[in-house]
């Protein structure tokens, strides 16, 4: 559509060109713009989700716009715009674009309905809260209740302990074989599993004993073994989870039969007891649950929706929800149905009453009070409460029936469903808290904070922050935006060529993933998070299939460790194996994937796709060459270069990773030349040879800097950042420098800056906004 | 995020999404017009614990046969039954009797070695190797356009003991794959008619959901203003789809339940009407085809106050053949279990076949079966077979004696009867030559 209009456009401009302008070379400052400048800055001077997202705002002069235009635009390629088309482009867009001074779309918080994740996270704590939510706390692993089991068959409790992880072989001895004899004996573990990310999950128990594992659902087992049947020793389930959440997790186990009980025969040999539980996160290997992720705290169950949603919106390359279709109404219909159909068989529970009848129909009502509150995350006027509680349970005689209308209504309704209604007070505070901080809506501490009116000034906000980034869902925020900025938050598998890397497979590829997993999550629970640490560490977790490949010395068997490496051929995520492995073709390295994910990812400038789509040149078409000279060759046309210009030598820095982010010496038997440069927006060319130097450049360098506080901030707030006044990014800036570049702080401080921030009061007309209109 | 197979099977556990997909996306809930072929279902009901053979079985062959005192109430439908003596469980392995005779009545295969143990076996089973003869029809049916239902197939309990192990699971979807019937009929009506539940909560939300939208559309500034006036305009196209939906509804509407129903043996004449009602209505809105129910578990110990019988059924069935007070009582029993069937088969009869000639009973086959041929031997001789209607073209009222055949050949002979041709089922050691003889001719 946009394309059309803009093809559309540029005719009429040929057209006019032709017929009325008389001087050779020379174009109108409107036909400039149509050429040069459009892809990136929208016909309407609006923005463009993959160039420049942010509409023009005034506030430079025309002295001041010219000189910018012809030192930096276009982008890439400032030398096509400089001189006179510099001043007439730069005239065209005062005049068009801002006249009175006035930007034609002033940025502002628009309306946003929740995105999917947002919903689902939503549900689960609505429904975990209204069951009393119980804090994770710094306790470790599950709780294991033992149980010694008599001939009679009757069980006696013999102690209990924390058990850090479940894996015990007790061979046909017992757990503690002066008080549990051997013969049976039972254990429970109970307590919570944290899922550090959404997806899919895999269960898996080993055990040739009876067991039941209870994961989220307290009523159904996810996977039951109690009455054993045929050979197996190994069972699986899988259920979806959403990540920075705990679960409610059991596990029983007995080593006693079923049935009728039958005497001993004496001295029959004592049979085998064991137990392991482990898991397969979404993408990884499967590995024993570990500690940190198990606690003895038992939260409450909750509801992760399984209703289909279409997804969201990424046009402006992060998730909004800017729009509403008719597939978005009928999910948030079956969703709701989902959620009334789950509180109806639980309702006794969620209201606390032994009974559902008359006697008790006050409690339930308070219920649905209650609900409707959380669902809102804000207390309901005395109207609201008529209408979403009063209304649904009197319009039918059933009680139970009653209830369920009062969840529909809740859910399907704007209140729950947006996120930006209401006034600007302590509960529009607290939701934006916890939206930007946790993709989800705001606790207990927070409503009270806000009710009380404890939300009011930087201090307290940033009080709050402070608390919430110890909850896991900060932990996972801050991973999936970290793995959005590098483009790997939805891989799909990596083929590579099996004759040119043989020992490249599917379980390489999900130890690279753990591997690099483990490095953010190193990088995000230290000291500092210190953004610059993604990029200079030489540290390299590795275990001992990596090993081998990557050329490390380690024992084959050996589990995932840091390993130091050496620090001038390794860097940080710019040389980790698997962005190299990601960032590459099958059989080649590619210096233009490198190079866009370090132009546009890590140093934020705009790229144009390229004018139309290319395949790499084949490695046997030109057997002479080395991959840095196919590329060169390949883009050396003039319609290639403004971008390439500025890709290539970024990406050639990267040479010495082969396709599967092995280091090398040589490419087709000729040395490497990892040499690269970078010509800042201002300033020095800039010039390294391979990735040490290269993230030495990156990690002092301003236009980094910048542009990963511009991410993060999309990516958290989901807002323009001008629409929180023209201040806010270069504060945001300057605070992340003065802190150190600590990303879990520049998260903070995003939240807190925008959670008060006012809302531009309603109009009747854009023009009339000049709320954050620039001095 | 990805959302595979594991996700549906999520879907399915929350009892939910399955029956509301065609609600929520908008389709007709109701069938079209009739389709040529006739259609036919199978029930198959099961009562636990054997029986008392010499008040259960005719003496005679063939059509000219005396109904005895625990079949006496089948006499109205005596010329549309078939009883069946002489079929034998010759499933052998792992499990006590009663295990294997309720484990493999119906998959005719046997158990995998396990840690239930039983009182009368050295060796622990765990579940059926196999699937049951109502699922494989269920399969067969679901196939094909022309006989595929809502649900395929429903598992009604009536107090089946809530706990899962060899003794109260007959039905298996596969290997070691045991299927839970519901023993709550209010439950089961939610998994039938929850729908409509839905469907009428939602309506009754709509119109104070426009009033919101309103609300909060003027409370917003113009641009966004657009964002919940689009919003406003999909509710109003779901608020369309209902009002369709309910003019094209009720072909068959839910039957009404006495509420407050407990679990309890006391209660077990009104759920087991209950459950047959919500059948019967099942089959007029054609939701599935194939049925069970199962009235307890292999060892029940019911008591049951309303025959004024004192002990429990599984004791009682241990009681030797020469206690005449415990031979009375497990006929009575037996009697009772017979009414039920006769109680299903007589609102099959009254019911007209929907869209077609005949009544209901004319196109359903219920077959009512045992897991012990006696409850005091624990055989397996002689399982009683009980067949009652016109579904399968069987030539009925007749009493027939087999030479001990292998049970299997029936679960072949139902199997052909609703037009899937296997020749095989379960173990084909018992499987001999096909489908029993004379069943049609």
């Amino acid at each position: 559509m946009t394309r059309r209009l803009c093809s559309l456009l540029s005719a009429v401009v040929v057209f006019s060109w032709a017929t009325s302008v008389a001087h050779g070379d020379d174009k109108t400052g409107e036909q400039i713009y149509r050429e040069r400048c459009v892809a990136c800055h929208g016909p309407r001077g609006e923005g463009v989700a993959e160039g420049y997202p942010e509409p023009f705002t005034a506030g430079r002069s025309l002295v001041e716009l010219t000189r910018l235009i012809a030192e930096t635009m276009p982008s890439g390629a400032a030398e096509k715009c400089t001189g006179p088309d510099a001043e007439r482009v730069a005239v065209y867009i005062k005049d068009t674009f801002l006249r009175a001074g006035e930007p034609a779309h002033a940025p502002r918080v628009e309306l946003a309905r929740l995105t999917v994740s947002q919903y689902r996270q939503a549900v689960a704590e609505l429904l975990a809260s209204l069951r009393g939510a119980r804090r994770w706390d710094d306790r470790r692993g599950l709780l294991g209740s033992y149980n010694a089991i008599d001939d009679k068959g009757d069980g006696k409790h013999v102690f209990d302990r924390l058990d850090s992880e479940i894996k015990f072989d007790f061979g046909a001895s017992s757990p503690q074989p002066e008080r549990i004899s051997p013969k049976t004996f039972a254990i429970s573990w109970v307590g919570s599993v944290l899922a550090p990310q959404t997806g899919e999950y895999e269960f898996v128990v080993r055990s040739e004993n009876s067991f039941r594992l209870y994961v989220s659902n307290r009523a159904q087992p996810l996977i039951d073994r109690w009455v054993q049947s045929g050979d197996g020793k190994e069972f699986r389930g899988t259920i979806q989870l959403l990540g920075g959440r705990a679960y409610p997790l059991t596990l029983h186990f007995t080593k006693a039969g079923q049935g009728v009980r039958k005497m001993d025969t004496p001295g029959a040999p004592i049979p085998p007891a064991s137990v392991h539980l482990a898991w397969k996160l979404p993408g990884r290997l499967e590995e024993t649950i570990p500690r940190e992720n198990l606690s003895p705290v038992e939260t409450p169950e909750t509801l992760v929706v399984a209703s289909n949603f279409p997804p969201d919106d990424r046009s402006t390359g992060f998730e909004r929800g800017t729009t509403v279709t008719a597939e978005w109404e009928r999910a948030t219909t079956s969703a709701a149905i989902e959620v009334a159909d789950y509180v109806r068989g639980r309702l006794r529970d969620f209201a606390a009453v032994p009974e559902l009848n008359a006697e008790h129909a006050s409690q339930v009502r308070e219920f649905c009070a209650r609900f409707v509150e959380r669902a809102f995350r804000r207390p309901l006027t005395p109207e609201q409460r008529a209408l979403y509680v009063d209304a649904p349970l009197a319009s039918t005689p059933d009680l139970e029936a009653g209830v369920e209308r009062v969840v529909l209504l809740a859910l399907k309704s704007p209140r729950f469903l947006y996120r930006e209604l209401g006034d600007a007070d302590g509960f529009r505070t607290a939701s934006r808290l916890a939206f930007v901080l946790w993709n989800a809506p705001p606790d207990a501490e927070l409503l009270t904070a806000a009710a009380e009116g404890k939300l009011g000034n930087p201090e307290e906000v940033a009080a709050h922050a402070q608390r919430m980034l110890a909850d896991p869902r900060f932990d996972t925020k801050l991973r999936e935006f970290l793995l959005h900025w590098m483009k790997l938050d939805s891989p799909r598998g990596l083929t590579k060529d099996a004759a040119a890397f043989p020992d490249f497979n599917p379980t390489v590829e999900a130890d690279l993933r753990t591997s690099l997993e483990l490095f953010l999550a190193e990088v995000i629970r230290g000291q500092t998070a210190d953004f610059r640490q993604l990029l200079i560490s030489d540290g390299l977790y590795l275990n001992g299939r990596l090993a081998r490949i990557y050329g490390v010395d380690l024992p084959a068997e050996a589990p995932f460790r840091k390993v130091s490496m050496d620090a001038t051929n390794w860097a940080g995520l710019l040389s980790h194996p698997y962005l190299m492995a990601s960032f590459a073709d099958t059989t080649a390295s590619s210096p233009i994937r490198r190079g866009v994910f370090l132009a546009r990812g890590v140093l934020g400038r705009p790229l144009l796709p390229p004018p139309s789509a290319f395949t790499p040149l084949p490695p046997a078409l030109h057997p002479d060459l080395t991959t840095r000279e196919r590329v060169a060759l390949q883009t050396d046309a003039a319609a290639c270069r403004s971008c390439h210009n500025l890709i290539n030598p970024l990406g050639f820095t990267l040479e010495r990773y082969d396709a599967i982010g092995r280091l090398r010496s040589e490419d087709n038997r000729r040395p490497i030349d990892a040499s690269g440069s970078y010509q800042p927006r201002s300033g020095e060319m800039a010039r390294f040879t391979g990735a040490r130097e290269l993230a030495n450049y990156l990690a002092a360098s301003d236009e980094a800097h910048t542009a990963f506080v511009d991410k993060m901030f999309y990516y958290s707030v989901q807002q323009p950042i001008r629409a929180f006044g023209p201040q806010a990014h270069d504060e945001l800036k300057r605070s992340f420098v003065e802190q150190g570049f600590d990303m879990r702080r520049l998260m903070a401080q995003i939240a807190t800056l925008t959670a008060l921030s006012p809302t531009i009061p309603p109009s009747n007309s854009a023009s009339s906004i000049t709320a954050t209109k620039e001095q | 995020m990805s959302r595979g197979l594991g996700r549906r099977a999520f879907i399915r556990g929350l009892g939910v999404s399955a029956a509301m997909l065609p609600f929520v996306a908008g389709l007709p809930s109701v069938r079209g017009e009739e389709r040529p072929r006739r259609k036919q279902r199978l029930v198959i009901v099961f009562s636990p614990n054997g029986i008392v053979p010499k008040t259960f079985w005719p003496d005679e062959e063939g059509a000219n046969f005396t109904l005895k005192e625990s079949l006496k109430p089948l006499a109205p439908f005596r010329d549309r039954s078939l009883i069946l003596h002489g079929l034998c469980d010759k499933v052998k392995g792992d499990g006590d009797q009663h295990m294997r005779g309720i484990g493999c009545l119906l998959t005719g295969i046997e158990l995998f070695p396990g840690n239930v143990l039983g009182g009368c076996s050295e060796h622990p089973a765990g579940w059926s190797r196999g699937l049951s003869i109502d699922q494989e029809l269920k399969g067969f049916l679901q196939s094909q356009a022309e006989t595929r239902t809502r649900f395929g197939s429903l598992e009604f309990g009536v107090m089946v003991a809530e706990r899962a192990d060899t003794w109260t699971r007959m039905v298996y979807e596969g290997p070691n794959k045991p299927l839970t019937p519901i023993n709550d009929p209010y439950q089961m009506f939610s998994r039938l008619y929850g729908q409509a539940r839905h469907k009428e909560n939602l309506a009754s939300v709509l119109d104070g959901l426009q009033q919101e939208l309103r609300t909060v559309a003027a409370a917003v500034s113009v641009e966004d203003r657009r964002l919940l006036e689009e919003h406003a305009a999909l509710v109003r196209q779901t608020e369309n789809e209902i009002r369709e939906m309910k003019a094209n509804a009720s072909v068959a509407p839910p039957p009404a339940l006495p509420s407050g129903v407990k679990q309890q043996d006391a209660e077990m004449p009104q759920l087991s009407k209950m459950q047959i009602d919500l059948m019967v209505n099942s089959f007029v809105a054609d939701f599935t085809r194939i049925a069970t129910l199962q009235y307890n578990y292999s060892t029940s110990d019911a008591a049951m106050p309303w025959l004024n019988i004192a002990g429990r059924h599984h004791d009682i069935s241990h009681c030797p053949d020469t206690d005449e007070e415990a031979q009375k009582n497990l006929t009575r029993i037996d009697q009772w279990y017979c009414e039920q069937v006769v109680y299903l088969a007589r609102r099959l009869a009254e019911t007209p076949e929907p869209g077609g000639g005949g009544s209901m009973l004319d196109n359903t086959l219920i077959v009512w079966t045992n897991e012990l041929g006696q409850g005091n031997s624990h055989t397996h001789e002689n399982i009683p077979f009980v067949l009652i209607g016109g579904g399968l073209d069987f030539r009925m009222g007749r009493s027939i004696k087999f030479p001990s055949l292998p049970h299997n050949r029936l679960l072949l002979s139902l199997a052909h009867g609703m037009g899937h041709r296997i020749e095989r089922f379960g173990n084909p050691d018992y499987c001999g030559e096909g489908a029993l003889p004379g069943l049609t001719g």
